[in-house]
């Protein structure tokens, strides 16, 4: 594996932490990911469903090429990467320096259950007795003090929650593994001293302390207390401020003169708190003031302690720093709360819905209401809660309510029936990403399916049934009173608990939500060097942003820590494995006696003799416990001493031991796949057979896999370090930047006589940022760049290729051809705003697109102070068939237009005729800023759109009339308007040839189409190839920029390796037994094959094999096979595996 | 486009005629050569030859009841790159079901090859065939068509017919590019030919032959005819399950298998180049024939002869055109037609696949659907 000597350090292991991680951890660098809970996913641990697919699909983000580096099972159980050190329970606490050389202080939580010694079996917390509300299915079950963060994660230690625990120790007595440690035992060692002249303030304090298994001394003065910590070790002294002769202070300042590390918290009354304030700064940790709360009291004494027993904290350099600490919901209760929650308990979030319906939520799955265990048949959702609000504060959009709301609603469907009833309350349904639309469409023909456009006033108890009835204005203006089973309330996003503290130690600064704020062109910086934001924690993005926004900050991070120049790429660290190629299996196996769960004496002659049926097997070890320390130092031992070229373990949990495998594997030279872990199911349910016939059979199995493992060494692509961009576009340009400033050659092709694309006539953001200036200052910076070759006037003319090594032809502004070899391409060929024929565009001037106005205004072409009305219309030809998609862009840009004319003539008229106004994150608030300058909206039905006339008149004084009706009073309306400005939307300019020159698959309406649009939504399907910008689907250029780091981010991980090798396992032709029938390639998911026509052979690419298996399985005779899932494996595992169940040994007879 | 001609027959001698109809084909610019059913100069089994000699079409003989094996992958020998020149064959619809699928397997290509097919009479078992010809001389092959073509459409089929024969109900020739229509016509004086494909009708005009409309009677005579074998195979579905289900009785039914491997050599749509019996996969090593034994108390060798089978059946069953020939093929006569065809109807109606009969049509296993027999896999 290669290696970068910088390190990363990125906080927040939830989706976009992960993303960031994992980018920068495949291009080679280290990665320190840390996370303050105890388990890593954030928030997507516990949603199960994600829309438009409704499954998860998280594993689709773990690595693709050079897969064995890391870990490669459910990625919503874990994760391990050889350079990604993950720290779950640890905080970042302090920051120094610069890019490159910051220095970090890393708080690890100290832990009570020894995650190596833990096997999960779960006794401990059956005995535990203390419930509390179970965080992780947000408070809708109880769990013990003991318990696991997480159902499904692996490995899956069991942690004690400090504040639940009342140190009752059963736990400790039952632990099969003793890997329980109790900090209260320790408490007893941990001394404290109590100064106080008053003795009932003495007493009552020890009898506290004592209570919580502290060891406690006292003194009545300060001159006692000196020469009592001249005699002993003290963790703690809690000191009077008032006393007679050496007061608290000065016993402070000469207690640390003798004891420089003890902790010392002032005790004070009212009076004496600017003194104790004053203490902190001699250096008291903190002051208590009377008279004491053991409530307050209690827990920092108990925080003082086990920050005492944590590891000191860890202090690393690292070069750059990536804040993924994500978003937290908002809670009703702590608002005005008419929505009744926490009132009504049949009101409840989004989130505590999403653990309702999980097969590992309180109820397993079922939908019903949690308060009563009754069914809910008729299930509400409240959108806007605790968003778009400014009551609350929140003059923004959450952006993934109105998505969670519909695809809840779905779920509900599929959990409870067709026939439930669903219906969503909203302002607008937002619906702005690529496949949203049509998503929001499928849910809407559901059956039962209803939604209404209102804000629901108020949810209150059913007076007799208690149910939630909700008061609402109805679409006739009325109050209407109807009754629910269950409300859902769509909480919307805040920023991450702590946000604060993080921005005040990391210098970084929080927008006026209290976000992260990012520099506004360039949209993963913060205004510290070297710190960058991750995925939603700057605000309310979506997973498929997240993501972009994760890979986006990893790129900037990797450009922070090198040194530009590709000269911090060192070279492949390889192991030299002894060549056992050749040679006949001769295999040790390694059996773990799991406390005598399998009896050595009893069972292990038994076992043996049944192993060494099999002449491959040399030597059976067994070895009790080999999840510890110990157990595995005598297996590394055994496995050392003698030559074997195949070593079985057979333990519990085989995840467990793949890093241990990797470091036996350098330990003696094997090839780590020559080693294997067989779970011998010891710790398993009570059905299995009784030992030793299960653990028998898995042995057999596993020694069947290894003795038919492949010995050669994996195949390997090379790779060209360099890049192409097709598209000379803010993205395009973006990710050629990205890719130059890591110090790798790209050549940036553009059909246009020049760069910028859509640049070149967008004038501001939203936000007021001058787009020609950015323009200007980014076309230089690539033209002058020297690992940037611009070639504009230039298409592509075909090519051919796989990752790491396509080859692609470019015709020149003078018709010269040349080929390029690159190694990973990206498409970045834009849009442009949709042509229409709609509301008479055409027939005058006074009917224009968005984009003439901008122009306009820009040129004074269009002066505000000669409009007296203005009239705009959305959604033209957009989100309804055949353009049946968002186009994003259009509302905000209205709205800007809206806002530039009111500025500047606040008489003006301006009228919006709309759908739904697509206004996500914090574009909302010119929206509320729209509205306050008096534009007025008025929506529209598309099934009854605006209609426009337009009268003659003169050439240039036509006058147009548009036609509507006013939803509320259902009044006709017609405005007869000077200007009409149509948002007539993108749509994407990738042309069908080009696409398939680099095999990218397009969608319906001509965008790139991603292998994912959640989890991978930069990469094709086919490895190596990328895309970014209006390409992928419509968005803001500074959106576009993102994606553009985004993709470079992607290809960095190909483009910074020399050589790609094959992951296990992965597929080969066995090429005397090939047919040439080519199922396969047609099979094959991730392109990783085709026909060499040239050798008329099929080929794999294996670095783009995934080894699925796909190919193996539609292959019938094995022309087509998985290292390490041959036919013989499988059918010796299989065989193994099934006579467990034939019939339990013969232990008696011993005939084995 | 669907043109048709007719053919007078003279002297009543059908062979006689077809001879003639084939060297017309060879003459057109439509085919170059052609690989049809002749008696070799020397022995009495009719095989598959090319030729472009008009003179050697005298030993053509495509109504004899041979049926030595499934013409589908000699086709495909001749396409499976461009050979040079047009091809024309003659297929019996089972041979051109095979080739159909063979195609989509890149075994075989139509691109140069111009279809020939005929209503089919039927064929015997390869040993029945040589006793026929030993017993009837050179008058065999007339002998034979006079009295299928004799015969009613809805009565049972003649018990000399190999078995898949007797209960094949797919007896006229879809997919060819033009066919030779005997079934509902006076056949003692005309035949007629019709084209099925542009290419089949390019021939007909080159030949430049009268025009004819099949009559209404040939309808009605099929329909009969496919009645009768829809029946009877329905019939032979029902035996074969009944003796075939459990794997005790599967165990009975496959007894006398001895792992020749035959029936796949015969197999018009097994097309490894070597199936995955005869690889190392199953060169078991010999501790784990000891480990069987002490098992399962007692192993039978050669082992994995079921496991072959139902193998087979896994790979091959969605692709199976009925022809018989795994049945022509076996040395100890294990029905294998019947039990192939059986579960072959189960499967290719599940993925509503009956194979041989679309060549567009992709071959299920390379298509994947998220949403289908969610019964079976448990998703949904």
């Amino acid at each position: 594996m290669k290696t970068n000597s910088s390190k990363a350090l990125v906080v927040g292991a939830g989706i976009s932490g992960i993303r960031s991680a994992l980018d920068l951890a495949e291009s080679g660098h280290q990665v320190i990911l840390i996370d303050r809970s105890l388990h890593m996913g954030g928030i997507l641990s516990r949603l199960d469903y994600q829309f438009p697919t409704n499954h998860c699909g998280m594993c689709k983000m773990l690595p693709l090429v050079e897969r064995d580096s890391g870990s490669q099972f459910c990625l919503r159980k874990g994760l391990f990467h050889d350079n990604i050190e993950l720290r779950l329970g640890c905080e970042l606490t302090s920051v120094s320096g610069k890019p490159g050389e910051f220095s970090v202080t890393l708080r690890q939580a100290p832990t009570q259950v020894d995650p190596d010694l833990c096997t999960g079996c779960g006794i401990c917390s059956q005995v535990c007795p203390v419930e509390v509300p179970d965080d992780f299915n947000a408070g809708l079950a109880t769990r013990k003090a003991i318990y696991l963060p997480l159902p499904h994660a692996v490995p899956n230690p069991y942690v004690i929650d400090p504040a639940a625990c009342d140190h009752c120790g059963k736990c400790l007595q039952v632990c099969p593994t003793g890997a329980i440690n109790l900090s209260d035992q320790q408490r007893g060692n941990f001394l404290i001293l109590v100064v106080d002249d008053e003795p009932a303030v003495r007493d009552s304090l020890k009898e506290w302390l004592v209570d919580e298994g502290f060891a406690v001394d006292m003194a009545e003065s300060g001159r006692q207390a000196l020469e009592m910590l001249r005699d002993k070790d003290y963790g703690l002294m809690l000191t009077d401020i008032k006393m007679p002769g050496m007061d608290g202070v000065e016993l402070l300042q000469r207690a640390k003169q003798v004891r420089p590390e003890l902790t010392v918290v002032m005790m004070t009354a009212y009076a004496t708190v600017e003194t104790a304030v004053e203490a902190m700064k001699e250096g008291a940790f903190d002051y208590l003031m009377k008279p004491f709360d053991p409530a307050r009291m209690i827990p920092m004494v108990v925080r003082i302690f086990e920050d005492r027993m944590a590891a000191r904290d860890l202090e690393i350099g690292v070069g750059a720093i990536v804040l993924a600490c994500g978003t937290d919901y908002f809670n009703p209760a702590e608002s005005k709360n008419t929505l009744g929650y926490g009132i009504c308990p049949h009101v409840i979030t989004g989130i505590e819905f999403e653990r309702l319906v999980s097969g590992t939520g309180p109820t397993a799955g079922r939908l019903v209401r949690p308060a009563d265990g009754k069914p809910a048949r008729k299930i509400a959702w409240l959108q806007c809660v605790g968003s778009r609000d400014l009551q609350t504060n929140t003059d923004y959009c959450s952006s993934v309510c109105c998505m969670y709301a519909v695809k809840e609603a779905l779920l509900a469907g599929e959990k409870a029936g067709e026939d439930v009833e669903t219906a969503i309350f909203y302002m607008d349904m937002r619906a702005f990403g690529l496949p949203f639309q049509r998503y929001l469409d499928e849910a809407a023909a559901r059956p039962g399916m209803r939604f209404e456009r209102t804000r629901v006033h108020s949810v209150t108890p059913h007076p007799e049934s208690g149910s939630p009835v909700l008061t609402y204005m109805g679409t006739d203006g009325k109050l209407v009173d109807e009754t629910f089973d269950l409300v859902v309330l769509s909480v919307g996003q805040r920023p991450a608990r702590r946000t604060e503290q993080l921005a005040e130690m990391t210098g970084c600064k929080l927008n006026q939500w209290g976000f992260p704020a990012t520099a506004p062109l360039d949209p993963v910086s913060t205004d510290r060097p070297g710190i960058f934001v991750s995925g939603s924690a700057s605000g309310l993005k979506d997973i498929s942003e997240s993501v972009i926004f994760a890979s986006a900050a990893a790129a900037r991070a990797a450009v922070a820590m090198g040194g530009g120049d590709g000269s911090s790429e060192t070279d492949d660290k390889e192991t030299a494995y002894r060549d056992v190629s050749g040679r006949r299996p001769k295999i040790m196996a390694i059996v773990c006696t799991c406390g005598q769960r399998l009896s050595t004496d009893r069972d292990g002659p038994l076992v043996e003799k049944r192993l060494k049926t099999d002449p491959a097997v040399g030597e059976v070890v067994f070895v009790d416990r080999l999840c510890t320390a110990g157990g595995w130092q005598k297996a590394q031992e055994a496995a050392a001493a003698k030559d074997f070229n195949r070593i079985l373990v057979g333990a519990c949990h085989p995840y467990l031991f793949v890093k241990k495998i990797k470091a036996l594997s350098a330990a003696i030279r094997l090839a780590p796949h020559l080693i294997d872990a067989v779970d011998l199911g010891l710790t398993g349910p009570d059905s299995s057979p009784p030992a030793p016939a299960l653990p028998v059979a898995r042995l057999q199995a596993g020694l069947a896999r290894l003795k038919a493992a492949v010995v050669d060494r994996l195949p390997e692509v090379e790779v060209a370090a360099t890049a192409l961009v097709v598209g000379g576009g803010v993205a395009g340009m973006q990710a050629a930047l990205t890719m130059a400033e890591r110090g790798h050659r790209v050549t940036l092709v553009e059909k246009s006589d020049r760069l910028g694309g859509n640049l070149d006539w967008l004038q501001t953001t939203i936000d007021g940022q001058d787009l020609q200036d950015l323009c200007r200052t980014m076309v230089s910076e690539v033209e002058s760049h020297p690992n940037i070759k611009t070639m504009t006037g230039s298409g592509i003319v075909g090519g051919y290729g796989q990752v790491g090594s396509f080859f692609t032809t470019i015709r020149g502004p003078d018709g010269e051809i040349s080929t390029l070899e690159h190694g990973v391409a990206i498409l970045a060929t834009g849009g442009r705003e949709a042509t229409t024929t709609a509301y008479g565009y055409g027939s005058s001037d006074r009917i224009i697109t968005q984009r003439r106005l901008e122009q306009a205004l820009a040129d004074t072409s269009i002066k505000p102070a000669g409009l007296e009305t203005v009239v705009m219309i959305q959604c033209v030809d957009s989100r309804r068939k055949p353009r049946n998609y968002c186009s994003r862009v259009c509302c905000p840009t209205t709205i800007k237009h809206c806002l530039k004319i009111k500025q500047q003539n606040p008489e003006t008229a301006v009228y919006v005729l709309y759908r739904d106004i697509m206004t996500p994150g914090f574009m909302e608030t010119y929206f509320t800023a729209a509205r306050r300058a008096g534009v007025i909206f008025i929506p529209y039905d598309p099934e009854n759109r605006p209609e426009v006339e337009v009268a003659d008149g003169e050439k240039g004084a036509e006058s147009v009339k548009v036609n509507c009706t006013d939803p509320v009073s259902g009044l006709k309306l017609t405005i007869e308007t000077d200007l009409l400005v149509l948002a007539t939307g993108i749509v994407p300019r990738l042309p069908a040839e080009l696409a398939a020159t680099f095999g990218v698959d397009v969608d319906e309406h001509g965008f790139f189409r991603p292998a994912d649009s959640k989890w991978r939504p930069v990469d094709a399907l086919k490895e190596g190839v990328f895309a970014c910008g209006i390409c992928l689907g419509p968005r803001a250029a500074v959106e576009s920029m993102a994606t553009g780091q985004a993709a470079a981010s992607r290809a960095l991980r190909i483009i910074s390796r020399r050589r790609i090798s094959s992951g296990h396992p992965v597929a080969q032709v066995r090429y005397s037994l090939c047919a040439l029938c080519e199922r396969c390639i047609e099979a094959c998911p991730y392109r990783a094959r085709m026909l060499d026509t040239d050798r008329t052979k099929v080929v794999v690419n294996t670095a783009m094999c995934q080894g699925c298996g796909t190919c193996a399985a539609v292959c019938p005779n094995g022309a087509s096979v998985i290292n390490g899932y041959l036919r013989q494996q499988m059918f010796e595992t299989i065989d193994a595996l099934t006579q467990a169940f034939d019939e339990p040994l013969d232990l008696e007879a011993g005939k084995v | 486009m669907a043109t048709c001609v007719k053919l007078k027959v003279n002297g009543k001698d059908l062979i006689a005629t077809l001879q003639e109809f084939y060297r017309s084909v060879v003459a057109s610019p439509m085919a170059d050569q052609i690989l049809a059913p002749m008696l070799p100069a020397n022995g009495s089994m009719v095989m598959p030859t090319l030729t472009e000699d008009p003179d050697m079409l005298a030993a053509a003989d495509p109504l004899a009841p041979s049926f030595p094996l499934n013409s589908a992958k000699m086709v495909c020998r001749l396409t499976r790159t461009d050979p040079g020149g047009e091809i024309a064959a003659v297929m019996r619809p089972c041979e051109i079901r095979a080739f159909v699928e063979l195609v989509k397997l890149k075994q075989g290509s139509f691109d140069r090859l111009l279809i020939i097919g005929m209503d089919c009479l039927g064929a015997f078992r390869n040993r029945d065939y040589l006793k026929f010809v030993a017993t009837n001389g050179k008058d065999s092959s007339r002998q034979f068509y006079s009295q299928a073509l004799a015969a009613k459409p809805d009565a049972d089929p003649s018990d000399q017919l190999a078995p898949a024969c007797r209960f094949c109900d797919q007896p006229t020739a879809a997919n060819a590019d033009v066919v030779v229509a005997l079934w509902g016509l006076d056949c003692e004086q005309e035949i007629m030919i019709y084209s099925q494909s542009d290419k089949g009708a390019r021939l007909l005009e080159a030949l430049n032959l009268e025009t004819a409309s099949l009559p209404d009677a040939r309808e009605r005579y099929l329909q009969s005819l496919t009645d009768k074998r829809k029946q009877l195979r329905q019939q032979m579905y029902a035996d074969t399950t009944a003796a075939t289900g459990g794997i005790d009785k599967l165990g009975a039914y496959f007894c006398a298998c001895v792992n020749c491997y035959n029936c796949r050599v015969a197999c018009p749509v097994c097309y490894c180049r070597e199936c995955v019996f005869v690889t190392d996969a199953f060169d078991h090593e010999p501790s784990r024939y000891m480990a069987w034994a002490r098992r399962k108390k007692a192993v039978k060798m050669p082992t994995d002869t079921i496991f072959y089978h139902l193998t087979r059946l896994a790979h091959m069953s969605l692709a199976c055109v009925g022809c018989g020939q795994c049945s022509n093929a076996c040395p100890n006569d294990i029905p294998l037609a019947e039990f192939f065809c059986t579960v072959a109807a189960d499967t290719q109606k599940a993925f509503d696949y009956p194979a041989g009969s679309d060549p567009r049509a992709k071959p299920p296993l390379t298509e994947f659907r998220e949403d289908e027999f969610s019964e079976i896999v448990g998703i949904d």
